[in-house]
């Protein structure tokens, strides 16, 4: 398998702060890889950089073999790389469903190809919407929604996009135990259908049973990769969720 | 409904209301419902970055002064030729020089844009203003366009075949607001109009879902600009001696975000809705008191809706909000009690003619009289106001009795607290 986003020498500072210090990552198409760290280790500054939201100072990232330094963000969901947020950010003022038509309208349709009608669009939007099961919400508005459903949707409209790479940003905090494991359903079943995807969370429960390969970082640094069961007992990593 | 219908609809509304016009018979309401129309261009241009994008313009005067200026240069560039036999008053149509003016105001918003799209909320707004400032100054030291002395247009008395040459300026500019308003209606329902409530809504979340944010927001500085300054390009041929100091008046920046917030900043209608309503408004204070009123008759309205009906009056027709949690707080109540008694005060010192535009302020006491009186359960509250509305209309109205009966309802509403505690707590 080749690689499909390569991350090189990627760094990152706020001012003084160094966010990301020369990070290096392999992503291979179809894998499922976690992403795991403690807080402020810089797993979103990650984000941000690959996405490009935020521009890195340093190193180049790579997706499906074409430089991304330069890319503004729209540019680069466009490409299939696409991202859910930490904190759900729904369009407030749009429908459930209108909030899926914003990215199937701008990046879908934007590619070059035959580009969906209406009545696609609407199929789509629906077909969507019961894959990640808010079926019958499309009409209500984000703010009805409940929390679960806000990372569904959130979800629902980084997939439209119809991405090659799905960036989920702890999708799952503060979800209850059943919840996390419909969604890692939900990401497996999209891992099956060919998309592969980097999940960034906190509950080893769900990292665990969700990833193939998992890379930990800690200030800015990456300290492990590998396998999932390789990595948690590393000592390196103990020490830096545990303390000495 | 397709654009085309609706296009259809505006365009018989315009010659309804053109005609309509003319069967009044005076031309003065030619003069009035020009500066109603002229407001309609300006408050759905602004909507359209401002509503729709969700970034507030503080420059509308600059883009309207920049297209009546661009007539003022083109007025003397190609000055009127007079010879024996041809007596050609004006080398460039109107029409044409509205175009002229869209263009120039759509190049310098799109310049504008892209110099400071890149600022956010009060930084944008302050940029924006920061341009107005910047393109007075710059057009009240070019003499050749009048400089600080300002320029004179001679309007010429008829036009074939309309008639007096006012009728032919509100022909136009009914044609502008028909534009505009089909303009920002088919943006409200295009891709276009996603991508701009995506932007308004969270920038970061529209960029990662593919929209290409500078690029839709340049868009929407230019096609605001181009509505702004085809509004400003007849105006010197309506005023007759154009300044600096009244085409980049203060009204132009307050009333075209006034009225788009009063009515709201949703839809193409919102703006319509605030334009009619602040536009005739205003002229009719212009006509009775002062022009110097308006302003303060828009800003206490502006203070009114931005607490009772923060969404304007179409959310509060929606019933997004419920307007009647804001009466929960006396405090709240109290305070807009007091705020809309000033102005009826004041404008009862004036003509009688003024009376009327109290109606509006007596409307918002009788609704928080109304709201308050249900909340707490005094139901008869909403008849003090009612009582004093009543009285006010006679022509020697008893103030003292007026005085005391709003005094009443601002009391009796502060004594007893909401039996619910619920509904105590304000959204």
């Amino acid at each position: 398998m080749t690689a499909l986003l390569e991350v090189d020498n990627v760094s990152k500072r706020f001012g003084g702060f160094v966010a990301l210090d020369g990070i290096n990552l392999s992503v291979k198409a179809g894998e499922r890889l976690g992403l795991i760290g403690p807080n402020g280790s810089g797993k979103s500054t990650l984000v941000n950089c690959i996405c490009g939201t935020l521009s890195n100072e340093t190193g180049t990232v790579c997706f499906d073999g074409a430089t991304m330094n330069g890319l503004t963000a729209h540019e680069r969901t466009r490409r299939g790389l696409a991202r859910s947020f930490q904190l759900p950010r729904p369009f407030a003022s749009l429908s459930v469903a209108e909030n899926l038509r914003v990215p199937l309208l701008y990046t879908v349709n934007a590619r070059s190809g035959p580009h969906l009608s209406a009545a696609e669009i609407d199929a789509r939007t629906a077909e969507l919407l019961s894959l990640v099961g808010l079926a019958n919400r499309g009409s209500q508005q984000p703010r009805d929604l409940t929390q679960v459903d806000m990372r569904k949707l959130e979800l629902a409209r980084a997939l439209a996009a119809e991405p090659k790479l799905l960036i989920a940003d702890e999708s799952m905090a503060g979800l209850s135990n059943n919840e996390v494991a419909d969604i890692v359903a939900l990401l497996i079943r999209l891992n099956e259908r060919g998309i592969t995807i980097i999940m960034i969370e906190h509950i080893m429960r769900a990292v665990m049973s969700f990833s193939q390969r998992l890379v930990v970082l800690v200030s800015g640094k990456k300290i492990a990769d590998g396998a999932p069961d390789t990595v948690i007992r590393d000592p390196e990593v103990e020490r830096a969720y545990l303390g000495q | 409904m397709r654009t085309f219908t609706f296009a259809l609809i505006c365009v018989a509304v315009a010659a309804a209301t053109f005609v309509a016009a003319r069967l009044v018979g005076n031309d003065y309401v030619f003069f009035a419902g020009y500066v109603v129309l002229q407001y309609i261009v300006l408050a759905t241009a602004w909507n359209i970055l401002g509503g729709y994008t969700g970034y507030v313009n503080f420059g509308s005067a600059a883009f309207f002064a920049l297209g009546a200026y661009a007539t003022v240069f083109l007025h003397k560039a190609f000055p009127v030729v007079t010879t024996y036999f041809v007596d050609e008053p004006y080398a460039l149509p109107i029409p044409v020089l509205i175009v002229i003016g869209a263009v120039i105001s759509g190049i310098v918003g799109l310049g504008m844009g892209y110099l400071t799209l890149r600022l956010r909320g009060a930084f944008f707004a302050i940029a924006t203003l920061a341009l107005a400032v910047v393109l007075q100054t710059f057009i009240t030291n070019w003499s050749y366009v009048g400089g600080s002395r300002g320029a004179y247009v001679i309007r010429p008395n008829d036009i074939e075949p309309i008639g007096p040459y006012i009728q032919y300026l509100f022909l136009l500019m009914l044609a502008l607001a028909v534009l505009a308003l089909v303009v920002a209606r088919s943006i409200e329902r295009s891709r276009l109009g996603l991508g701009f409530a995506a932007i308004r809504d969270d920038e970061l979340a529209a960029e990662a879902s593919g929209v290409p944010t500078l690029k839709l927001k340049l868009i929407a500085t230019t096609i605001s600009g181009a509505l702004m300054g085809m509004a400003g390009a007849p105006f010197p041929y309506y005023i007759g001696y154009l300044q600096p100091t009244s085409a980049f008046a203060l009204d132009y920046a307050v009333n075209s975000i006034a009225m788009p917030m009063i009515g709201g900043t949703t839809s193409w209608i919102g703006p319509l809705i605030g334009a009619i309503l602040l536009g005739s408004l205003q002229q009719v204070a212009t006509v009775t008191i002062s022009s110097s009123v308006n302003l303060l008759i828009v800003g206490l309205l502006i203070v009114d809706c931005v607490i009772i009906a923060p969404t304007g009056i179409l959310g509060l027709l929606q019933g997004r909000r419920t307007a009647r949690d804001v009466v929960a707080d006396p405090a709240v109540f109290s305070l807009l009690f007091a705020v809309n008694v000033i102005p009826i005060y004041f404008l009862h010192q004036e003509a009688f003619a003024a009376r009327p535009l109290e109606i509006i302020f007596w409307a918002v006491l009788i609704f928080l009289a109304f709201a308050r009186g249900r909340l707490i359960g005094l139901r008869w509250l909403v008849g003090l106001p009612i009582a004093g509305a009543a009285l006010s209309m006679v022509p020697d109205p008893p103030r003292l009795i007026m005085a005391l009966v709003l005094a009443i309802c601002l009391v009796a509403g502060l004594v007893r607290r909401p039996r619910d505690p619920v509904a105590r707590s304000t959204p």
